[in-house]
């Protein structure tokens, strides 16, 4: 068990945490409108066929991390990342089902953080909607109280030892003990460690203003170019945008190039097809996803150690009570 | 096999009684079907672990095999529970049970791709949930199933549970069931595309229902009323009642009480199925089934549960005790027990109860162990026995009507339904009280419960 930082500090670029020459995984963002279900599991398999690296989920009606669950068993190596918010919600819950689509779909899961500015999703909640400083510092405060969640079981928590009787070590779980502006999370999680442990958090251009610079910048694990063809994809403009968006100096590392607006109607697996051979050719998205990797791996991203913190751990109340009596874990 | 033969002989009565429309109560007309569910725990004792082929309680795989299974045996639905808060004991993480599940709904929307008949049921809180953004959330299963979901109603209250939660304890124990009774409303509202505009004590709800409704109208609501108060909230708003009666009278006075409720609330008695919750444990001979009960309990519960049990009532430290030896001869350091919290534990006055389970034992000549297996196994039903002594059974339950199935938690993960899909159900099938093949597609139409 290494310890190591929860959350990586920020990387400008290429750096120890973003290996050079690792390229951005190109995605194709699906609106979960309730006519998408017709023929979603061929349209899923057909976009993974034809070389998308991700699909994104964008709420169109239906739940965007249902749908993304929907789509695990459905697919192999493609990564699903449901565009949620994360301030209009119960952060114990949200945590538990992203981690949760990550055991359902062996490690392929991530996160398009979003924060919710609609007054209308904010009265649906019975809360008041939140001015755009307070959105941030509330989107920043459930990404951390998420992370902590994720990282609160160790991998190998559940030890089903029968000497002892012992089916999970409590000294391997720490609770998540966070305390934010307006909510509190007590933990740990009710699901153990998933398969990437941390999920990657990315943040899509056209989310970053609400999110704030905090979130967008210094902890989600990168940024999102979204490519919109909805008024045609010439592969030229998609090249120089996406070249130009690499080549930008500064600020968080490209790790998702998402293209948005594809149209359903018309050849969608041919467009994105076309697009994803002429990008790859020019050495501009990473290749198509290997079998048997997580997005973290997909994306470039280091893999998420466990976090230790004495100050957390959840046997803490019977190593005060019986510090006399005993020594240390076996762990 | 006197037992077989006494069974037989009360369901031949039950069957010549057949003429009788109505043998519980004037209301009620028994259909003599019976649906299954297989309730997924997750957590607590039942799930053993100790054996090689207990498999992982977290891989998609497990959930998927089980599924199949149930599907193969023509089960109407696949239920889950919620996770609120990790269970602990003395402060700390409970360790010896299974323990960490996947959200409910998050598998289930996985299933639903993998599935093609069987009902996909979410245990899901009123009190730690938002109306609007459930009530979306279980739509957007039922479509994605074609009409499939079912929600579990409960209630939670505690401060505790409330650490993990935006609102803390807000609620106090008398006033759950009308917060809840309000929260199924809204959810009502939403799924039939109506705009909600509520004022409660607790939260206030502005939103629009926009999206279409599914193949079965709207998620079928399942719900455990035992309390009076709960009988009466089921009554009035669940499709399905899921509470646990092991024995033919306690089932019978259930379903005499739940339709006299359900006709004071104004609503058709056959609207309103009850699936006890149940473990069975079969063999092909009586005497096969009665070691592999106690096998079966021993395995659920080992030594440290046993203490485990009692450090629950007792309120502090019995490892000192000896799991073969006698009840601890110690008073509880508390008056009201509750240092094991979270799902399946029971809160009592400690000093009456210990008093009395020590007389027990010691009456029963019971140790530790034997006390705590017994303790456990009384709360999982008594569905146990040879294959044609349960289906006998079970055949004299549907043709009184005192059920309309059972919500089966298998003790092994993935393979705990099997000998019960293979053995029983074709049983089952033989004596007329179990569906061949499923009824229709979706969750309503497999339950026989009317379009809503």
């Amino acid at each position: 068990m290494s310890t190591t930082t929860a959350h990586p500090a920020p990387t400008a670029g290429p750096g120890p945490e973003h290996p050079s020459g690792t390229l951005p995984v190109l995605a194709v963002d699906l609106v979960t409108e309730p006519a998408l279900l017709d023929g979603i599991g061929e349209l899923a398999r057909g976009l993974e066929q034809a070389g998308i690296g991700a699909l994104t989920l964008s709420d169109g009606g239906l739940h965007p991390l249902h749908v993304a669950s929907l789509l695990a068993p459905l697919t192999r190596d493609i990564g699903l990342l449901p565009r949620t918010d994360a301030v209009y919600v119960e952060p114990f819950h949200l945590a538990t089902q992203l981690m949760s689509l990550d055991h359902i779909s062996r490690g392929r899961a991530g996160w398009l953080l979003r924060a919710e500015t609609d007054p209308a999703v904010a009265a649906a909640v019975g809360r008041a909607v939140l001015d755009l400083g307070a959105t941030a510092r509330e989107a920043a405060d459930v990404l951390t109280a998420s992370r902590l969640l994720w990282d609160s079981w160790a991998p190998d928590a559940v030890v089903r030892d029968t000497e002892r009787g012992i089916y999970v070590d409590a000294s391997r779980l720490q609770y998540a003990d966070f305390e934010g502006e307006t909510f509190s999370v007590r933990g740990p999680a009710i699901t153990p460690r998933s398969p990437q442990g941390l999920l990657p958090v990315l943040v899509a251009d056209t989310d970053r203003e609400a999110v704030g610079e905090h979130a967008a910048s210094e902890l989600a694990d990168g940024r999102v170019l979204d490519l919109d063809v909805s008024v045609g994809a010439r592969t030229e403009t998609a090249a120089e945008t996406v070249r130009s968006a690499t080549a930008s100096e500064g600020g968080p590392a490209l790790r998702l190039v998402r293209l948005v607006g594809l149209d359903l109607e018309t050849d969608p697996l041919g467009t994105a097809g076309r697009l994803a051979a002429a990008l790859r050719e020019q050495g501009l998205i990473a290749p198509a996803p290997t079998a048997g990797h997580s997005l973290r791996q997909q994306l470039g991203l280091p893999p998420a150690s466990f976090d230790i913190d004495p100050a957390r751990r959840s046997d803490r109340a019977r190593l005060t009570t019986r510090a006399h009596l005993t020594t240390e874990d076996p762990a | 096999m006197s037992t077989t033969t006494a069974a037989a002989t009360r369901a031949a009565a039950a069957t010549a009684r057949g003429p009788q429309a109505h043998p519980i109560h004037p209301d009620h007309t028994p259909t003599g079907q019976l649906s299954f569910g297989v309730f997924f725990q997750g957590v607590n004792s039942s799930t053993i672990w100790r054996l090689p082929e207990s498999g992982d309680q977290v891989a998609f795989e497990s959930f998927e095999s089980l599924a199949r299974t149930a599907e193969r045996g023509t089960f109407a639905a696949f239920f889950l529970g919620e996770g609120l808060r990790l269970r602990e004991h003395r402060g700390v993480p409970f360790e010896l049970d299974v323990a960490g599940r996947p959200d409910a709904q998050t598998l289930l929307a996985a299933l639903a791709a993998v599935t093609e008949r069987i009902g996909l049921v979410a245990t899901q809180n009123t009190t730690y949930n938002d109306p609007a953004d459930l009530a979306r959330r279980l739509q957007t299963l039922d479509l994605i199933s074609g009409g499939r979901a079912g929600w579990n109603i409960v209630t939670t209250d505690n401060a505790w549970t409330g650490e993990n939660f935006r609102r803390g304890g807000y609620l106090d124990h008398a006033d759950r069931y009308t917060h809840a009774e309000a929260f199924v409303d809204i959810a009502e509202q939403l799924w039939r595309g109506e705009q909600v505009s509520h004022d409660g004590d607790h939260y206030g709800v502005r939103a629009q229902g926009d999206l279409p409704r599914s193949a079965q109208g709207q998620p079928v609501l399942f719900q455990a009323g035992a309390s009076p108060a709960g009988q009466d909230f089921a009554a009035r708003t669940a499709d399905v009642i899921f509470s646990p009666h092991g024995t033919l009278e306690a089932a019978i006075e259930f379903r005499r009480s739940i339709v006299e409720r359900t006709v004071a609330a104004g609503r058709d008695p056959s609207a309103v199925k009850i699936l006890p919750g149940a473990e069975i444990v079969l063999a092909p001979t009586e005497r096969e089934a009665e070691e592999k009960v106690r096998w079966v309990r021993d395995l659920q519960v080992g030594p440290e549960q046993a203490i485990a049990l009692l450090e629950q009532y007792w309120g502090r430290d019995l490892s000192a005790f000896d799991p073969e030896g006698p009840l601890p001869d110690v008073p509880p350091e508390v008056t009201e027990s509750g240092v094991t919290r979270g799902a399946g534990f029971q809160f009592a006055q400690a000093e009456e109860l210990t008093r009395s389970w020590r007389a027990e034992a010691a009456e029963k000549g019971q140790s530790i162990l034997e006390f705590a297996r017994e303790k456990s196994g009384s709360r999982r039903g008594s569905f146990t026995g040879s294959y044609d002594a349960v289906a006998d059974r079970l055949l004299e339950f549907a043709r009184l009507g005192a059920i309309d199935g059972l919500n089966i938690t298998p003790w092994l993960i993935p393979s705990g339904l099997d000998d019960i899909v293979d053995h029983l159900i074709p049983r089952l099938q033989d004596r007329g009280v179990y569906p061949a093949e499923y009824a229709g597609s979706t969750l309503r139409e497999n339950l026989g419960l009317p379009p809503r």
